[in-house]
């Protein structure tokens, strides 16, 4: 059944994934090209220099794209699944309610893996060739809570997609968008470097905010 | 899980709000805080203070609560307003006895300032080291970086993106000769084009141990700086003034400011407590005296330092008017990292 669930996840975000896969990709090709570029038309030297005495990281076009992808996954996952009241009859298959949410956000959030594993590939193969260890780990350490929101943004849309009643989904939205400022409060790379293991499990947990709604689905909650 | 999952709801609300309200009503009703600039005045043996009132516009008084009109405030404190009182032809001969010029005035005024944010803050660990003697007047950025590790110093070819071995070696060597230990603890410098000279790195080894390291000619110099029994370094400042009498500051374990000299040696100042962690310090200095101001979390303290033995001439502490609302925060004004604080 969960592989069922699987595949008919996968059949709504397929497209989708292409595209946020070429999209995200493409963002990070064009970020690794400026640096490339910047170092061609000025000297590594002076990309290095702006890089560690004013915390540059060349990256700031990415900082909203994993969260932009993330929502949109969820989206375009779930507002079908409410649209057309597929949710009732997932809920009526012979399986556990939270087993198929969780095969529901697994496969979102695998799609979002892949995409970002993709985004950090790209990265890895480039900047260790033209800048020191030190420095990549900076941009990838600015990255890493940007990424983070990715997964955060996803399962907060999925939370509110899900939720039954618009009252309640513009309270839920409005937790999720302050919850998610806190990916963004960094202004300097590294200075998440402790939080970020407490913010990856908060994150994780966050998967379980979709079984609120869709008990209140289930119960036949409505405005 | 459908407890855990409310709980896990009420509990992100509950972090919200104290992290938000408190926020909207300090974002609401914060006041600027008064205008107000401190400095000592030799002249006078007190501090002269220039406050902004809304309707007499700006008063100086000193704190027995004479006042002076702006060219006597000139005059009071002549090293700071010297280009005002040569302007106006009023730059004395001498002061305090003391035969100078403007430009010996300019020689020797500076001005020092660091925040507990440039400290707390996540290091890179890679650093630039200008040649301290540059065959052409201007100073030049070089082209290779360094970093510190367990083994030794290492200088990377930015171009290239490789280690220069020959240049490390050398590096490596002349440090380990003079009894560093790597790594450090500790690495202050100025990598910039934007002064008059470069004096290199001020570094506090693995030990604890105070050292001076600049490129001269393309070779290392290094030199230990003993330091005075019972002091143990905690945070090192390079200065780089003009008058090149000082290497840096130094603060030890028990929060104690020294100067550093040009010729190695250490000076104890009259500053009785500053904690680089949790403190803002800034400091006018002239060749009569020092302004020292830090701003804590309690308060703001001024020092009257005399500049030729570093001892305490007069101090004058004001309150904080630290108006923050108690809350949760992601950020602080003293550090860089994010992570949750009360």
């Amino acid at each position: 059944m969960t592989k069922a669930i699987f595949y008919k996840e996968w059949l709504k975000l397929r497209w989708y994934f292409l595209l946020a896969f070429i999209v995200s990709n493409g963002m990070v090709a064009y970020c690794m090209l400026r640096i490339d570029r910047a170092i061609e038309l000025k000297g590594a030297a002076h990309i290095w220099e702006v890089m560690v005495l004013k915390n540059v990281t060349f990256i700031d076009l990415l900082q909203y794209v994993p969260l932009i992808t993330g929502i949109i996954a969820a989206l375009v996952q779930f507002i079908p699944e409410m649209q057309r009241k597929c949710l009732k009859l997932t809920l009526h298959l012979p399986c556990s309610q939270q087993k198929m949410t969780v095969a529901m956000l697994a496969t979102g959030v695998t799609v979002l893996f892949g995409c970002y594993l993709a985004n950090l590939l790209i990265a890895v193969s480039y900047l260790p060739g033209v800048l020191p260890y030190e420095l990549t780990r900076n941009i990838l350490s600015a990255a890493a809570p940007w990424y983070l929101s990715g997964f955060a943004g996803y399962l907060f849309t999925a939370w509110i997609c899900l939720e039954p009643t618009w009252k309640r989904r513009i309270l839920n939205a409005a937790v999720a968008a302050i919850t998610l400022r806190v990916y963004f409060l960094g202004v300097v790379p590294q200075s998440y470097n402790d939080f970020l293991p407490y913010l990856l499990v908060y994150t994780i947990l966050l998967t379980t905010l979709s079984f609120i709604s869709i008990r209140r689905f289930k119960a036949g909650r409505q405005d | 899980m459908n407890q855990f999952s409310k709980i896990l709801l009420l509990f992100t609300i509950a972090i919200l709000l104290v992290w938000q309200l408190p926020w909207c009503y300090a974002f609401l009703t914060t006041k600027a805080g008064p205008n107000r600039f401190v400095m000592y005045s030799s002249l006078l043996d007190d501090f002269i203070v220039t406050e902004y009132d809304k309707d007499k516009g700006s008063i100086r008084r000193d704190l027995a609560g004479n006042q002076y009109t702006t060219e006597q405030t000139d005059s009071l404190l002549p090293a700071f307003f010297m280009r005002q009182l040569v302007a106006d032809e009023r730059f004395p001969d001498s002061i305090m006895g003391v035969p100078v010029s403007p430009k010996e005035i300019q020689m020797t005024s500076f001005n020092f300032r660091t925040r507990p944010s440039a400290i707390n803050t996540p290091q890179t660990g890679i650093y630039f080291l200008l040649e301290s003697m540059p065959s052409r007047v201007d100073l030049d950025m070089p082209d290779d970086a360094f970093r510190f590790n367990r083994k030794g110093i290492e200088f990377v070819n930015m171009e290239t993106n490789t280690v220069n071995e020959e240049k490390s070696r050398k590096f490596t060597q002349m440090l380990s000769d003079k009894g560093f230990r790597f790594p450090p603890k500790e690495v202050s410098g100025n990598p910039t084009t934007m002064k008059e000279y470069d004096n290199g790195y001020l570094l506090i080894d693995a030990d604890g141990n105070l050292f001076h390291m600049k490129q001269t000619r393309g070779l290392p110099y290094v030199k230990a700086l003993p330091v005075p029994v019972g002091i143990k370094p905690a945070h090192v400042f390079i200065t780089e003034f003009r008058d090149r009498k000082m290497l840096g500051l130094l603060t030890d374990t028990n929060h104690r400011l020294y100067a550093i000299m040009a010729d190695g040696s250490i000076a104890l100042t009259g500053v009785p407590g500053y904690n680089p962690e949790q403190d803002e310090i800034t400091i006018f200095g002239n060749m009569f005296d020092w302004t020292v101001r830090i701003a804590s979390p309690e308060n703001i303290v001024y020092y009257g330092i005399k500049a030729s033995d570093f001892s305490l001439l007069k101090q004058y502490e004001i309150p904080s008017e630290n108006t923050e609302i108690p809350g949760l925060s992601f950020t602080s004004p003293y550090d860089q990292y994010v992570r949750p604080r009360i």
